[in-house]
């Protein structure tokens, strides 16, 4: 019997190869995303242990008791003496501005540097570590993009515009991690100069590492002696090391989610390729394991052989597979890393139990069951009639169980009832998590319905091809239709990919549409003046200042006011109804004076407030205030309400400075951008923000995102288009009596080749127009229930896009059918009419 | 080669000349067909018989287009077909030649009306209702014509690959052991349409077969031994056709 084996796995090495390379294309991108997932927790894990590292004692301050407001010199020095520290340094870090070249402030996180080796929580890159109080260090990738060399002067922008030099003395690798991915500069400070950005805060932690004989627990226990135990909260490395992982869980748990998501969609697609695949092959062999039983072989010697089959071929292909996809997974790391701009991060590839065991479940559990269950029907038939049976008289075709319809209408009662039930829910976050879910449903329902649709939308989309193509397009119509069962397997899998993609394209495209007319409302005048760093407001005089520039016929401050649970804007009376113009639903902006305040329509609904109540704010500094609601306003995105700039004054916070700063040019004005930065060029602060260009920025961003999710899907994708190319090669070989026939009867090689491309182009636009379907309106459920009273999001279908997969599909599809045409019409009729 | 000069006169369907058809290359080359001339005159229905491995097949294959040649020249309807192309035998198949093949005659996914229609409609040409019509009903088919192949019993899908090959009036129809997969009334059921296409239809049928009972439905025998002509029985009957292969030792 293994000779047998041994000879079929040679004899068939063409057909063999087809389907290894499906399955291993599968198990690459589930193990791919899989090890993506688990890479990126690593990151965040080595990156928050590095923070934990050698620390054995960790000091903060308790948050129960308010006459310590952080860790004084004194209480430094104590933990210090205390017996078993080694070393002992205060952590902390605040934002803080770094000035460019150009003299704009560019928001930067400032860390202090520990004095004690042990203690630090990043790797030198180049250079040294600072020792004097000028001298800083920055991260490699602050240093690669704000092109700072080891030498060269840093100016860090300090309170009240002070600014703060120092002499770069060397770079350290931060590693990818949360902070590094947020974009923003990085620099490090010797734990004096640290304290002197901000003299009045004290440090908030300190940690300490134990002196060798004293274990964690003794210093532990020391340390609690020396200081005022009450008043911090002393813990031990480990558990210091515990909380931040439990953190990073927490962090990363949302990409991790994500990433399994697709991992899923990949196993299903992959799945799916492989039994289709198999599928087809093990039917194709119906006679030859006819033949087998009739020379001797027991029903029971088949059947084992086939399983034998599979698993050599599925164990093998999963390895390949395995590989493939760690070089997938550091392929995305590559791109992911080149996104955030740092040019050389680490890639983790960390390979997990589950990962190869989920390859290796993919691989060769589907392979094995997607040939064992063909094969039990083989080997079921006598095996005279097996011999005589012709391929596709009729057998395989679709009969439609009662189970099936039942279970599509299962499904179908599900979906609906999740969607309109999620749509119905305020909670935007809930809402669209329920009515995702109600659409998944609704594919399975598609997706168990896809024997029964096959006919009907090959028929339409049948109906272009024969109109121009004639005879060669009615064959090849015929064919995708002729065994629906085998036909919607080979699409299902392009339909799920086709189905996400659209579908967060929508989503992606309706969510930047909906921001930018945010923006639009947002900003009614013609630049705005923003803060670059986003707790440092802008000072009071550059309002004075935009007055004066000639060009400008109008400017009005807004200064915003964080309650505990709102935000609200202030806004000088006169430009209410001018450079901010809300629609009121109820009560009258007339009466929005001193002491008022005219809130959000959802805002109204969330506090129940209503016109004429008293809304009471506690700032996070200065004494709380009493506000009457005089209107309800919609429209106004910017907060959660507005006062005028006088009540907003009340604030100490507001006091500060302005949040933006709203300029309007006088009509017809030229250079009216040259005249507005000759006053904000000097302010290190000022940003100036047209609509177009934040619209730009906020573009960007969210292409990036869809970028990244169309490589992802992009891979399930392939896989699919590589199941149609699969189907079709073994169709081809399955049909090649027939192909001969049709050419003795007078079709043309060339019309010969164009039917197996249509035949193609009908499977994969059936996945591709189903799939556009069902993710315009699954895209068209989750913008409705991302949608609440104030924040409509519209239905944005990007057409552009859209047109671009279909022609994608029809191209990868004329792509696939390739090789099977070649083969197809390079084969001679008489060699084809001969083949059994 | 005596019998054919008796027939000058009618007009000749189909002609080889000097036919050499070699398999393989050099030690292991089998010539399937070693300098083969004969004639085929239109509006006859000539059998080519044989033994095993006598290169009937590939005769009947090299005279349709459907194989190259090594050597030697064939004319269908004064064409000679050995010095085209695919694309213009392609052509030719459509519009001039009919086949009739053992099995797997038929397109599984169209009806045996569409089957019959096929050629024609490949060929962009409109069918002829009357002589459909004419076709349909000697054969039997109307109340089959919607049906697919796999809802035909073998002798229904035969006589639809009969008709398919008559219904383009081609110049010549090539039945390749047509009722090699059938019992033996379906068979003479599919003989005896072939006879009356040629002697009441004015058709032109080359028969292979290895069934003397199948030959003796045929106006002449052309016998073929070793790749070679090896002679002829005009008017022949079962017994005729059978110690005539007797004699080439089948």
């Amino acid at each position: 019997m293994l000779r047998t084996i041994i000879a079929g796995l040679r004899a068939r090495t063409a057909r063999l190869v087809l389907s290894s390379v499906a399955i291993a294309l599968g198990v690459a991108f589930v193990t791919g995303t899989l090890v993506l997932g688990d890479a990126m927790n690593a990151s965040l894990r080595d990156e928050f242990a590095k923070g934990a590292r050698n620390v054995d004692v960790s000091v903060t301050v308790s948050g129960d008791s308010s006459d310590v407001d952080g860790i004084s010199p004194e209480t430094l020095a104590a933990i210090r003496q205390a017996p078993g520290v080694a070393g002992a340094d205060p952590r902390g870090s605040q934002a803080v501005p770094v000035l460019t070249a150009n003299g704009k402030a560019k928001p930067a996180w400032a860390v202090s540097l520990p004095t004690n080796e042990k203690l630090r929580e990043f790797d030198l890159a180049d250079g040294r570590y600072p020792t004097s109080a000028d001298e800083i260090a920055v991260d490699k990738r602050t240093a690669a993009t704000a092109k700072l060399t080891i030498g060269q002067p840093v100016v860090l922008l300090g309170k009240e515009e002070k600014r703060h030099t120092y002499t770069l003395v060397g770079t350290y690798q931060q590693g990818t991690n949360t902070m590094s991915l947020s974009g923003y500069d990085h620099v490090g400070l010797t734990p004096e100069a640290f304290q002197a950005l901000e003299p009045e805060r004290p440090p908030y932690q300190v940690v300490a590492t134990a002196a060798a004989g004293f274990t964690q627990q003794q210093v532990v226990d020391n340390v609690r002696k020396a200081i005022d135990a009450k008043a911090f909260t002393v813990q031990s490395g480990e558990e210091l090391t515990q909380e931040t992982l439990a953190r990073v869980e927490s962090q990363s748990g949302e990409f991790t989610a994500l990433l399994l998501a697709f991992a899923l969609i990949a196993l299903v697609v992959a799945a799916m390729v492989i039994y289709n695949t198999f599928t087809i092959l093990v039917a194709q062999r119906t006679r030859e394991l006819a033949l087998m039983r009739c020379v001797g072989a027991s029903r029971g010697q088949v059947f084992r052989g086939v399983l034998a089959e599979a698993l050599v071929m599925g164990l093998t292909a999963s390895v390949i597979g395995l590989f493939g996809g760690i070089g997938v997974s550091a392929l995305l790391q590559r791109v992911i890393l080149s996104f955030g701009g740092a040019g050389e991060g680490v890639v983790y590839l960390p390979v997990s139990v589950t990962t190869v065991l989920a390859a290796f479940a993919v691989g060769t559990l589907v392979t094995v069951l997607a040939a064992v269950l063909p094969a039990r029907k083989a080997t079921r038939v006598a095996p005279v009639a097996a011999l005589r049976s012709q391929p596709d008289s009729g057998e395989e075709v679709a009969r439609t169980g009662v189970v099936r319809a039942l279970t599509a209408v299962l499904f179908t009662v599900i979906g609906v009832g999740a969607v309109v039930f999620g749509m119905s829910m305020d909670d935007e976050d809930a809402a669209m998590v329920v009515s995702g879910a109600g659409t998944m449903a609704l594919l399975a329902a598609v997706l168990v319905l896809g024997p029964l649709l096959v006919g009907p939308v090959n028929r339409v989309l049948g109906v272009l091809p024969r109109a121009l193509f004639g005879v060669p397009a009615k064959l090849a119509s015929a064919n995708a239709g002729r065994n629906p069962k085998r036909t919607a397997a080979t699409t299902a899998a392009l339909m799920i990919g086709v189905t996400i993609v659209a579908l967060v394209t929508v989503v992606a495209n309706s969510a930047k549409e909906t921001a930018n007319a945010q923006i639009d409302e947002r900003m009614p005048a013609d630049y705005t003046v923003t803060s670059s760093v986003y707790d440092r407001p802008l000072p009071k005089e550059l309002a004075t200042q935009l007055a004066a520039v000639p060009e400008v016929a109008k400017v009005a401050p807004t200064t915003v006011v964080y309650g505990e649970r709102e935000y609200l804007t202030g806004i000088p009376r006169d430009a209410i109804g001018d450079l901010f113009r809300p629609t009121v639903t109820s009560g009258s902006l007339a009466d929005l004076v001193d002491g008022t305040v005219a809130v959000n329509a959802d805002y109204v609904k969330r506090r129940n407030v209503s016109v004429g109540s008293m809304l009471t704010i506690r700032p996070e500094k200065g004494e709380e205030q009493q506000l009457k609601v005089v209107a309800v306003i919609e429209g106004q995105r910017l907060s959660d309400g507005v006062m005028t700039m006088e009540t907003s004054q009340r604030f100490p916070q507001a006091a500060e400075g302005y949040d933006s700063i709203l300029v309007k040019l006088k009509d017809g004005v030229a250079n009216g951008r040259a005249a507005v930065e000759r006053v904000t060029d000097p302010s290190p602060l000022a940003l100036l923000d047209s609509a177009a260009e934040t619209k730009e920025q906020l573009n960007q961003q969210l292409n990036q995102v869809l970028t990244f999710i169309w490589a992802l899907i992009g891979l399930a994708v392939l896989i699919a288009l590589f199941g149609i190319a699969n189907t079709l090669t073994l169709s081809v070989l399955e049909r090649t009596r027939e192909s001969a026939l049709l050419r003795a009867l007078g079709l043309t090689r060339g019309q010969l080749r164009l039917m197996l491309v249509i035949e193609s182009v009908l499977m994969a636009l059936m996945g591709a127009a189903i799939g556009l379907l069902l993710g315009i309106g699954f895209g068209w459920v989750i913008t409705e229930a991302l949608s609440t009273d104030t924040i409509s999001v519209d239905l944005i279908v990007p057409f552009g896009q859209i047109g671009v997969m279909l022609a994608g599909a029809v191209v990868a599809a004329v792509v696939a059918a390739a090789l099977p045409a070649r083969r197809a019409a390079r084969t001679s009729v008489v060699a084809g009419m001969a083949e059994a | 080669m005596s019998a054919l000069v008796s027939d000058v006169g009618t007009r000749t369907a189909v002609a080889a000349e000097d036919l050499v058809k070699v398999y393989g290359k050099g030690d292991t080359a089998v010539r399937a067909l070693d300098g083969v001339s004969v004639t085929f005159q239109a509006g006859r229905f000539t059998a080519i018989m044989g033994p095993s491995g006598s290169g009937k097949s590939t005769l009947m294959h090299c005279l349709a287009g459907l194989d190259n040649v090594d050597g030697g020249k064939v004319h269908v309807g004064g064409t000679e077909i050995t010095a085209l192309g695919d694309k213009d035998l392609t052509k030719l198949r459509r519009d001039r030649v009919g086949f009739v093949f053992q099995a797997f005659n038929l397109l599984p996914t169209l009806t045996a009306e569409a089957n019959i229609l096929l050629g024609l409609e490949l060929a962009g040409r409109k069918p002829d209702r009357e002589w459909f019509d004419t076709i349909v009903d000697v054969l039997g088919l109307r109340d089959r014509l919607k049906h697919k192949p796999s809802e035909l019993s073998g002798g229904q899908q035969q006589r639809v690959a009969c008709a398919r090959a008559l219904v383009a009036r081609p110049d010549v129809v090539f039945a390749d052991e047509p009722t090699g997969n059938l019992d033996s009334r379906s068979g003479a059921e599919v003989l005896d349409f072939l006879r009356m296409s040629v002697r009441k239809l004015g058709q032109t049928v080359i028969m292979v077969t290895h069934d003397p009972v199948a030959a003796s439905y045929a106006d002449r025998v052309v016998l073929l031994a070793d790749g070679r002509p090896a002679g002829e029985i005009d008017s022949p009957t079962t017994d005729s056709v059978l110690s005539a292969l007797k004699h080439l030792g089948a």
